[in-house]
């Protein structure tokens, strides 16, 4: 053994002795049980995130908001344009099911914390890549939890880009999870077998006792306290935290009536009973764009191979229209679903002289920010609800839903319904 | 093998996984270090470890700690109110606090309003509640859980 020579046999008084720890409900079953729940939570989490990162595009055009070929190769696929409420889903699950995690990963920690103590610190070379491990992963596990909630409340407290520092804390995280429970997994079933999946929660607060004291394992306590809570009632208390957290935010993704339920999400406003009285993502004074760049003098420009054609907005109203109620949804876990009423893109590409482009790449007035173009796949382009939208619920666009013209394609990142459409360029290979 | 475990410490297959994780992990911190603001990610990376670590935990704790000292076998009927009313504080704090509402405003026109109030409302409510279900089990000699 290559214990460390220095160090006393003896831990320190405090947090290092196991007798500091002695909640009785501590041990590996509870461990492994909050960790089971926990796992299915952020693994919804985490693969809808990494689906948000491939619904972005970033293989397209100028889609990429993390520098491209740096990321993880899994965005080969194309982003599909139905079911229209894909992104909506995943979306919405992602913070959603985010938000339901929190009270199971402070109760995981809150489980394990007495290891964080453990003593001697090292004791093996395997003790200290696996205390590595440990750290990657509740660094980076809080690291996205926080930035997340941070992000979809508007509130950048942190100075750095959220997308890409969120972006690399989740592989992170998902690297250090599948190690943790990879290594764990033969203590997770040892807990199972030895006490029952579920048999600990039968136990009511009388019936409660603590795991037996394990001096490797060093979760169980070897002082127990009488319990004041079953195991079952930790449950029942954490679960309960989960269900204030999402009733206070899904109204948000759902919409409708329910949206005022969102006691404590940013996107609860019903804002009035008008054509345009919906959430905006971005208002157009907050991109910039001026009252004389969307006024009679504009033009649409439809570019096939550097040929350009210009169309006013009264000309593209004689086009024939195309109805299509689909949602807006956002990153940040908000949704939208309103009736849109313009010109399919297909149309305008078989105008342009482009009938089957392999992409169309968008660009709007507004003057700057990464967001102000867009480039869509071949299948969004021909989908027959995708629509360079002029009218919503019967009523002209208003300045802040993008007048005089914007792009809405079914299930896809909101952001990328971009506004204000100034030119479309239609390519192909 | 059983060289491999004594100098070790563990199974070869434990060194194995690590091998294979620590190396992606330390791919995504490397393109984290390249960042223009690296030191602030990674300031953030440690603290909010730290934090949760050595301050959240043990003042959770603490007041744990005093809540049964106070309330004895009822502990219960305070604790669990306190701790969603914390819980729904600490994750939505950026609306509750008013803090992301300037940002707010700025893209989408519209204001935080009455974040906090509602939050004092729902904290009102829930003690409220477990008041209610105390005296419903009689005083806390009913209490099954």
């Amino acid at each position: 053994m290559s214990r460390l020579p220095r160090l006393p046999d003896t831990p320190p008084p405090g947090p290092f002795r196991p007798a500091f720890w002695r909640s009785p409900l501590r041990g590996p079953w509870l461990t492994a049980a909050i960790g089971s729940v926990l796992l299915v939570l952020v693994g919804i989490v985490a693969l809808t995130g990494f689906l948000s990162h491939a619904a972005y595009q970033p293989d397209l055009g100028g889609n990429a908001l993390i520098d491209r070929g740096k990321d993880l190769p899994l965005t080969f696929f194309d982003w599909p344009s139905s079911p229209t409420f894909l992104y909506a889903i995943t979306q919405g699950l992602h913070v959603n099911v985010g938000l339901v995690a929190i009270p199971f990963l402070l109760a995981k920690l809150w489980s394990v914390i007495p290891r964080l103590f453990a003593w001697p610190p090292v004791a093996s070379p395997a003790q200290a890549i696996e205390r590595l491990s440990i750290a990657l992963l509740v660094s980076s596990a809080v690291f996205e939890f926080a930035t997340g909630v941070l992000n979809m409340q508007y509130w950048y407290a942190f100075k750095f880009g959220f997308l890409s520092a969120h972006y690399y804390g989740g592989v992170v995280f998902v690297a250090s999870l599948a190690l943790h429970v990879a290594v764990k997994s033969p203590v997770i079933l040892r807990a199972y077998r030895e006490r029952g999946v579920l048999r600990p929660l039968r136990d009511d607060l009388a019936r409660t006792r603590p795991e037996p004291a394990d001096p490797h394992g060093g979760l169980a306590p070897t002082a127990p306290a009488e319990p004041t809570l079953s195991r079952r009632g930790l449950f029942a208390v954490v679960g309960a935290g989960s269900l204030v957290l999402l009733i206070g935010n899904v109204g948000e993704t759902i919409g409708g009536p329910l949206r005022r339920l969102a006691l404590f999400a940013p996107r609860r406003q019903v804002i009035g009973p008008g054509p345009n009285d919906f959430q905006v993502n971005k208002t157009a004074v907050a991109a910039g764009i001026k009252p004389e760049m969307t006024g009679a003098g504009y033009r649409l420009a439809l570019v096939v191979d550097g040929r350009e054609l210009s169309l006013s907005r009264e000309e593209l109203l004689a086009m024939p229209q195309h109805t299509a109620r689909l949602p807006i949804a956002c990153v940040e876990g908000w949704t939208t679903t309103q009736e849109w009423t313009g010109v399919r893109l297909a149309d305008l590409a078989r105008l342009a002289g482009a009938p089957d482009p392999d992409s169309a790449f968008v660009r709007s007035l507004q003057p700057r920010g990464v967001l102000s173009m867009v480039t869509l796949n071949t299948g969004q382009v021909a989908d027959p609800d995708s629509l360079l939208a002029l009218k919503v619920n019967g009523a002209d666009l208003s300045p802040d839903h993008g007048f005089p013209a914007r792009i809405i394609v079914p299930a896809q990142p909101g952001v990328h319904n971009t506004k204000w459409v100034a030119t479309i360029d239609f390519r192909s290979a | 093998m059983a060289r491999i475990r004594a100098l070790y410490g563990a199974s070869p297959l434990h060194l194995l996984a690590h091998l294979v994780a620590l190396p992606l992990a330390a791919f995504a911190l490397l393109q984290l270090a390249r960042s223009g603001t690296a030191v602030a990610i990674f300031t953030w990376l440690v603290a909010g470890v730290l934090l949760h670590d050595f301050v959240l935990l043990p003042f959770y704790g603490a007041l744990d700690r005093l809540g049964r000292r106070a309330t004895g076998a009822a502990v219960n009927y305070v604790r669990v109110p306190a701790l969603i009313s914390g819980l729904l504080l600490i994750v939505f704090i950026g609306t509750i606090s008013g803090k992301g509402g300037g940002v707010f405003h700025g893209v989408s026109g519209l204001d935080y309003e009455g974040y906090f109030g509602r939050w004092l409302l729902v904290t009102a409510a829930l003690f409220v509640a477990s008041g209610l279900v105390y005296l419903l089990r009689g005083r806390g000699g009913g209490s099954r859980s």
